[in-house]
């Protein structure tokens, strides 16, 4: 599902292709409530998605399915920068700051998070 | 007095659906900027005393439920967004077991139409969601 909601947004918008085309970056996503896990490894222009959590990833997420659909949902402001005022936004700080929703990697890789933010925000 | 139950997917049913919904200010607000058609195709499970499939056809626009009727499956494959599942699957979400949300990554529920529409009114199938756990219904296994 997530592959192809990445598909769908980046085929939609010029301003997420370039994005997608420039990202290169190995990101795990854990969902715990589903128990399932999956790579998505970015090539610059295409993505491979594999079940499971590969090594030596960028980035890691590791939350549950609704917060998996409130990321998808961060607005993204001028300079293409995640809006965390508003309502989503504060969602989102909300459940990192309560340990819901965590990000390995999250600090060493500020602009390749922003750019997956943005490929994944289908706002 | 109990509420009187409806037969699941049943024209019945579909009234009451529309009406829980168009009575939800939750949906009203989350499914404003909604202008599409959904269909829900329910497979058959003959073992569970469901022999044959149905389609219910959602006429859903911003914020209301212009339409919800009993279709056939083909005719609820025509809607621009189309939720598939087998019926044994459709009553766990009607009855809070299964998160549609979480349905549709596992694959469980399977969803045809545009993901990133879909992903921006999450907030409006929950509640659409929620409406049908409203509705007392009488289930064709446990006749």
């Amino acid at each position: 599902m997530l592959g192809g909601l990445i598909e769908a947004n980046v085929k939609a918008r010029a301003d997420r292709r370039s994005d997608f085309e420039s990202l290169k970056a190995r990101v795990g996503i854990r969902v715990e409530d589903i128990d399932e896990s999956i790579t998505l490894e970015f090539k610059g222009g295409s993505l491979a998605v594999s079940n499971g959590l590969k090594r030596n990833r960028d980035l890691t997420i590791r939350t549950d399915a609704d917060t998996v659909m409130t990321l998808s949902n961060l607005a993204i402001g001028p300079f293409g920068m995640p809006i965390y005022v508003d309502g989503v936004g504060r969602t989102v700080v909300q459940r990192l700051l309560t340990g819901k929703l965590k990000i390995d990697g999250m600090l060493t890789h500020v602009p390749t998070l922003n750019k997956v933010t943005r490929v994944f925000s289908v706002r | 007095m109990a509420a009187t139950k409806v037969r699941a997917f049943s024209p019945e049913f579909a009234q009451a659906f529309k009406e829980e919904i168009n009575k939800s200010q939750v949906y009203k607000q989350a499914g404003k900027g909604w202008k599409w058609t959904v269909g829900l195709v329910v497979e058959a499970e003959p073992d569970k005393n469901v022999p044959d499939s149905h389609g219910v056809f959602l006429d859903l626009f911003d914020g209301e439920a212009r339409d919800i009727k009993m279709v056939s499956p083909d005719e609820a494959k025509k809607c621009d967004f189309v939720i598939t599942a087998p019926y044994s699957r459709w009553k766990q979400v009607m009855r809070k077991e299964l998160d549609p949300t979480k349905g549709m990554m596992q694959g469980k529920l399977k969803l045809k139409g545009d993901l990133p529409t879909i992903v921006r009114y999450t907030r409006a199938s929950q509640e659409m969601t929620e409406c049908t756990t409203r509705i007392p219904v009488d289930f064709p296994d446990e006749d």
